[in-house]
């Protein structure tokens, strides 16, 4: 079971006596407040309650029957920004393995895309003997030494949602991001054909994101039409996101098409194509990512399109390729692999709209989908 | 002790009769005995002592040769930032554009260097000095101009953090003299194991001697203590506090070079820049240099840095998830913060009236 849920349950069960006492008749405020500021240091205390439950490993329920009995592996992943909801569902990934093949996982980094940080998250969990880390190489320089330094300590290390080139990772999961850009660049040829295109990058530069900007300059420069690409940064913020959108339409209302190539931006530009009513002006949109906003305005129809990449994916399959390089002796496992690269449109967006799952991050339980 | 703690008092300045240590006159011997044995950072030590006491009892890894060597990028730059900070704090004023300084000294430096053609170390003085130039510009503003010091220095932050992307074109580049191997530059400058503790430890003694042993340390904390006192008291109120501002501007440069050095890349993104800037602060503050000024301590920041650093990385180590971490992270610092108060209390009650 990953530590998430052990402290969980014990926060749970704490609110869950102090609600019995707050129904009782007889309720004392008193001791009640009195209990409750227990639950703040009971809470603290929680963090030694998460490393029992990590040092009491055991051999790991079914998986044992299939590849033998094997140690109750912690792999951790580290993250550029650990608490945006795109991943979410990349985290559910992580677990969802994690319980399947009886190991744990720690999710980590820095909140603000501080590669310093995130470095030194990646030395913390090769010190703390991690059996394998996940690491999003959203930087083209900063990971390349510490990789090699965690594969010389004996960590593996895989890449997951961003690659970079040169880098000693064993193997990448995620989106090619460059084809992924080109694929958009083709759609924005055949959609606008000619004149002034804006593309929205949160961060530019950034190596998760920017081959897609240069996978679409490349498709757009190869078909000779003439169309003019604006590259926009707009920030990693949503609200700044969305005012930033928001005036580059005001400034240049000229554009014929606008599109976006990161999931916060895509929202937003979603967002001002309803505000202005673009689509039905004939400005052509679209974009990348699955946030909820984004997939009720795709089927309003106010974008055209959205990429989906399956963070939930993103977030498995490293468990299970570490899982199965350690069991193998580092004989099997790695593989590079394209969690994909599907256009959902106004009608293919419609069952995600509908369900909520573990799979989109919008649903915390598990269940079949029918 | 008591009786030399009210024998001072008498020749103190009224607005600062709590802190009988910190008069305009240098301190005698037995003074200096009384001040390091009633240590301001003492509280902060014993805290920070249980803390990695904790981390030692419940995870094998954290009392290891290898985390020392991790837990050092945790808190050797906010350690340095901090110290800068105190010296703004003590004046009973504050620096938010360290964030900016943070961002927009290395990528200055990347200018200089591949642009302008200047060599590695003439870079780093040449941005260091121009880091400085925006540090006076803070302190005219608050000083000469009479503006709010957190107003001052948002609009520095944003203008600089603005400043950063336009000239970087938001685009994240190699540091120069970070790439691997590392020469003597990148050693020296961040990028060695030991580079920022030695640069950390070598800025707190230097500042610490001067904040405690100098005119421009008394003379600091004189300001932050009664202004209007210290400038009829012929203190050139003015020229301090620029003075301050310009060493928080060259600490802040000096950090971000080292850590653009240390990840081999310099990043545009201000996100990443104001955590840093909160982190130092909160460093600073739980030091125990006061946010209305009039006290502080250099080696504290140090201590504070460390305590910080102490939780983020030993919370790492168990395991803890990012959404868990701030969760902790808070409790432990108000639990900490309480601990250091009270302990805070204890000691005053021990070493007399005051």
């Amino acid at each position: 079971m990953p530590d998430i849920d052990q402290a969980h349950e014990a926060l749970e069960r704490l609110d869950h006596l102090d609600r019995r006492e707050v129904d009782r008749p007889g309720f004392d405020r008193r001791a009640f407040l009195r209990r409750t500021a227990l639950t703040g240091v009971a809470a603290g205390s929680v963090g030694s309650i998460l490393s029992a439950c990590g040092s009491s490993a055991s051999s790991g329920g079914g998986s044992s029957s299939v590849f033998g009995s094997h140690a109750s592996y912690k792999f951790v992943f580290v993250n550029h920004v650990t608490t945006n909801p795109f991943f979410t569902p990349t985290q559910y990934g992580a677990a969802d393995a994690s319980s399947l093949l009886g190991c744990s996982y720690q999710w980590t980094g820095s909140e603000s895309s501080n590669v310093n940080q995130m470095v030194n998250a990646m030395n913390s969990a090769v010190t703390a003997k991690a059996d394998g880390i996940a690491v999003a190489l959203i930087d083209l320089h900063a990971f390349n030494a510490p990789v090699e330094a965690a594969i010389k300590a004996g960590t593996p290390v895989v890449a997951y949602n961003a690659d970079a080139v040169g880098n000693a990772r064993l193997s990448y999961i995620g989106q090619d991001l460059k084809k992924a850009g080109e694929k958009m660049g083709e759609r924005i040829v055949s959609d606008v054909g000619s004149g002034d295109v804006a593309l929205f990058i949160a961060t530019p530069g950034s190596a998760n994101l920017q081959p897609r900007i240069e996978g679409a300059e490349a498709a757009v420069k190869a078909s000779g039409k003439p169309i003019t690409l604006h590259t926009v940064a707009t920030g990693a913020a949503v609200p700044g996101e969305l005012s930033t959108i928001d005036a580059y339409w005001v400034g240049h209302s000229s554009t014929k098409g606008m599109y976006a190539v990161d999931g916060g931006s895509t929202e937003s530009l979603a967002k001002v194509m309803q505000k202005y009513g673009l689509a039905g002006k004939g400005v052509k949109a679209g974009g990348f990512d699955l946030t909820e906003q984004t997939q009720s305005l795709l089927k309003a129809g106010d974008i055209e399109f959205t990429i989906d990449q399956q963070p939930y994916l993103q977030g498995f399959l490293p468990v299970l390729q570490l899982f199965m390089y350690k069991v193998s002796g580092t004989l099997s496992g790695l593989a590079e692999t394209d969690t994909g690269l599907k256009f959902l449109n106004k009608e293919t967006i419609t069952p995600y709209v509908n369900t909520k799952s573990r799979y989109e991050g919008t649903a915390t339980a598990a269940k079949v989908i029918a | 002790m008591a009786s030399v703690a009210g024998g001072s008092a008498a020749e103190t300045p009224p607005a600062a009769p709590r802190d009988p240590g910190h008069s305009l006159r240098v301190p005698s011997r037995r003074e200096l005995f009384e001040r390091i044995v009633s240590l301001r950072e003492g509280s902060i030590i014993v805290v920070t002592i249980v803390t990695a006491i904790y981390f030692s009892a419940n995870t094998s890894s954290f009392f290891t040769g290898t985390n020392f060597k991790t837990l050092l990028p945790y808190f050797a730059p906010f350690a340095i930032l901090a110290a800068g900070e105190v010296f703004v704090m003590i004046l009973g004023e504050i620096d938010l554009s360290i964030g900016a300084m943070y961002l927009f000294a290395p990528i200055l430096f990347y200018k200089l260097n591949t642009s302008v053609g200047l060599g590695l170390v003439p870079g780093v003085i040449v941005t260091l000095l121009l880091c400085m130039a925006v540090g006076a510009l803070n302190g005219f503003f608050v000083a000469v101009v009479g503006i709010n010091s957190f107003v001052v220095t948002l609009a520095m932050l944003f203008t600089f953090e603005g400043l950063a992307l336009i000239i970087s074109h938001g685009t994240p580049v190699a540091t120069p003299g970070g790439q691997l191997p590392l020469d003597t530059f990148g050693k020296v400058f961040g990028g060695g194991t030991y580079s920022e503790i030695i640069w950390a430890v070598a800025i707190i003694a230097i500042l610490q001697v001067v904040l405690t042993f100098t005119r421009w340390g008394l003379y600091t904390v004189a300001i932050g203590s009664n202004k209007l006192g210290a400038a009829e008291a012929g203190v050139q109120v003015k020229a301090v506090m620029i003075r301050n501002y310009m060493l928080c501007s060259l600490t802040a440069a000096l950090v971000g070079i080292f850590e653009a050095v240390r990840s081999a890349t310099v990043q545009p993104d201000p996100a990443g820049a104001n955590e840093i800037l909160f982190l130092a602060v909160a460093a600073g503050v739980i030091g125990g240099t006061l946010l209305t000024g009039g006290s502080g301590t250099v080696v504290g920041a140090l201590i504070g840095a460390l305590f910080l650093g102490i939780l983020r990385d030993g919370l790492i180590l168990q395991g803890v998830n990012a959404n868990y971490l701030l969760f902790y992270t808070g409790l432990a610092v108000i639990v900490a913060m309480s601990a250091n108060v009270y302990v805070g209390r204890a000691r005053r009650g021990h070493g007399g009236s005051g």
